[in-house]
């Protein structure tokens, strides 16, 4: 990727970076305004963190965001893992496409609707509407991501390794603890990961599948914007902001010190022995 | 050591023909022999289909302990297929397998008694060597000391020791392939098959390798089936060849039948270099076969090949086993002249390529004997090529 530098890609990588973080690096700087007015900077300060935790309404509702998060991000990983290996292993079995085109649909979906058929089905059922309707809703939402990544990974996964174990007297329930699931590790954290994120800013979604007594973060946030935006609201993105930010470097990270290590290791077995 | 530099597939081959194989347990190890005795593996009327292909074609097998077995024969004939299913991978779609007795048709590959070396190693690697090699034996339930004895005696067995906590990505080609092997013997099963076990190593490395796995089959009295591509390599090893072509099995002969006595033009073009001439069938007599070839020569070799007077059939003659000499050799009969057209000098021997009145271009093979650089015979020359009655072949098929 040595191309030649040109004024025309400059300005555009330029305008492109701006568009995307100017608005996030002003939300940033503001929630550290000494102002109460949003818009007038008056100097630094770190009060608007510190009045964060005087606010009950905003940790509950940060208590209960995380609380979804986990959880639908840990199942949304199993069933996602569970999906991606089924397509990925039963070779062509009967109706195959259609299975993988309504594990990947969700994708693309727009929020409104997949929140909307949700709230049909809660409705319908009967369900009391609250904490585990999110989670029931992150869940289905978040597994098709989840099982897109794992596929990713299990496409290159060469097979004979778990005929080997097999071959050595494991079960195929054992070898799946043993083999497959050691070696696709670093894409199941990474699959969690991505989950979590996810569910942590969901606000469509969430709003539309919630009842009393359970508010999500970005529900509140936004409820509260409403009002008029205070400092605190800027303080309280700049953590999600930073939570969201360090779950995906990791992700990234995770994987990708996976393959540098494998890497280092084969060139210098290579270099050692001629 | 025999020729063992020379590139051509037919050295390997003769170097078979100077005697059994060296090891002891091989000299007059011939249990197909012996009527009493049942074998270890049967493979009764095997057919396996996917779809409308068929990949093995109503195979039928007996191999015996303690034989080193190749399954032979080039890319797609069925012989990967047929191993498969022996281990458990793949279910016949016609037959059945048997195994020391008991039918394991329908057994899952992980209650089956067969441990497999797979062509890409399949090593786990997230495991160390140790642990790789130790796997089958935790599977068991063994206890822990049991296991570390047991890894360290299949370690010290393929010089694995040093590298006993290392990641197979830590590993070099070769060591990785002892690791399979390693692992493959360390449950000490009664049959271990080897899927194409050697087919990534580079040349030399493989003639090593496949002496180290003729050691380690002597050394444990294992059964080995091993499937390859490479003729050099089954002759090399095995006990007996199995040679398939299209799903179908052609021969089942110890490497020395194989090559001495092939059935099929088949074999006898896969194995080894052969000139076939081609002819019609004057006389068969008490052991014997008369055969008229082009231009009036005449043909005759000792054959019990049950052929009819006029039948069109083939003479195999190994390229070694044909004299080239300036004078008419004084017999009517496996007489034939011919122009040198070709020398392939090879250090050892050479390689004359000779055309005949017929348009045959016929090979043999001369050991240099003496020590001298000037050929006796050269380019263009007018020989006479000529052959002893046992060294023919006739092919019918």
């Amino acid at each position: 990727m040595k191309g030649r530098f040109s004024w025309f890609n400059a300005t555009s990588i330029t305008f492109g970076f701006a568009f995307l973080y100017i608005p996030i690096l002003l939300l940033v700087i503001f929630s550290f305004n000494e102002s109460k007015l949003v818009t007038v900077w008056a100097g630094w300060s770190t009060k608007w963190y510190g009045s964060l935790l005087q606010n009950q309404g905003l940790k509950d509702a940060a208590w209960v965001t995380i609380r979804v998060a986990l959880m639908s991000a840990t199942v949304a990983t199993v069933l996602g893992t569970l999906a991606a290996i089924t397509l990925v292993r039963m070779g062509r079995f009967h109706g195959r496409t259609l299975f993988s085109g309504m594990i990947f649909a969700p994708l693309v979906m727009p929020d409104v609707i997949t929140g909307l058929s949700l709230l049909l089905v809660f409705v319908a059922l009967g369900f009391d509407r609250g904490f585990w309707t999110i989670t029931i809703a992150h869940i289905t939402f978040t597994m098709c991501y989840a099982a897109v990544v794992v596929q990713a990974r299990l496409q290159d996964f060469d097979k004979s390794v778990e005929e080997a174990a097999m071959d050595l007297g494991a079960t195929p329930v054992s070898t799946f603890f043993q083999v497959t699931l050691p070696i696709i590790a670093p894409s199941v954290i990474s699959a969690w990961l991505l989950a979590f994120t996810l569910s942590l800013d969901d606000l469509v979604i969430a709003s539309f599948t919630t009842g009393p007594g359970a508010t999500t973060l970005p529900m509140k946030i936004y409820s509260q914007v409403r009002l008029g935006v205070t400092p605190e609201i800027n303080a309280i993105s700049t953590i999600l902001i930073g939570i969201v930010t360090v779950g995906v470097l990791s992700a990234a990270f995770f994987t990708k010190r996976q393959t540098d290590r494998a890497e280092r290791e084969r060139r210098k077995a290579f270099g050692a022995t001629g | 050591m025999v020729v063992a530099t020379a590139p051509s597939q037919a050295n390997a081959a003769s170097s078979q023909r100077a005697g059994p194989r060296t090891a002891a347990p091989q000299t007059g190890f011939a249990p197909w022999k012996n009527p009493d005795l049942s074998p270890m593996v049967r493979f009764e009327g095997i057919t396996k289909r996917f779809d409308d292909f068929v990949a093995v074609n109503n195979v039928t097998i007996d191999i015996y302990e303690k034989e080193f077995f190749a399954l032979l024969g080039p890319s797609g004939c069925g012989k990967s297929t047929l191993l498969r299913m022996l281990a458990g991978f793949e279910r016949p779609t016609e037959g059945r397998i048997i195994v020391a007795g008991q039918d394991i048709t329908d057994m899952p590959p992980y209650e089956r008694p067969v441990n497999m070396m797979f062509q890409s190693y399949a090593l786990f690697p997230h495991m160390t060597v140790e642990r790789n090699i130790g796997f089958g034996l935790k599977q068991e339930g063994m206890s822990k000391d049991k296991i570390e004895e047991r890894v360290d005696e299949a370690m010290g067995m393929l010089e694995l020791r040093q590298f006993a906590k290392r990641k197979p990505n830590q590993l070099s080609g070769g060591q990785q392939q002892r690791v399979a092997l390693a692992r493959a013997i360390a449950k000490k099963p009664r049959l271990v098959l080897l899927d194409e076990p050697l087919g990534a190593l580079d040349k030399k490395l493989r003639q090593q390798a496949q002496f180290e796995l003729m050691r380690i089959q002597e050394t444990t009295g294992t059964t080995f089936i091993i499937v390859t591509h490479d003729q050099e390599e089954a002759m090399t090893v095995a006990s007996r060849i199995a040679v398939m072509e299209k799903g179908l099995l052609q021969q089942v002969a110890t490497p020395g039948d194989i090559y001495e006595n092939p059935k099929t033009r088949y074999i006898a073009g896969f194995i080894g270099d052969v000139n076939v001439f081609e002819g019609t069938v004057s006389k068969v007599s008490e052991g014997c076969i008369e055969i008229d070839a082009a231009d009036g020569y005449k043909f005759k070799t000792k054959s019990s090949e049950s052929v009819t007077v006029g039948q069109k059939v083939g003479l195999a003659l190994r390229p070694e086993k044909i004299r080239i000499g300036r004078e008419k050799p004084n017999s009517d009969v496996n007489v034939i002249p011919g122009k040198v057209e070709d020398i392939g000098y090879l250090g050892s021997i050479s390689h004359y390529h000779v055309r005949t009145a017929a348009g045959e271009r016929i090979t043999a093979l001369r050991a240099n004997a003496a020590h001298t650089v000037e050929q006796s015979i050269t380019w263009e020359d007018a020989v006479w090529l000529d052959w002893p009655v046992d060294a023919g072949v006739v092919l019918t098929g």
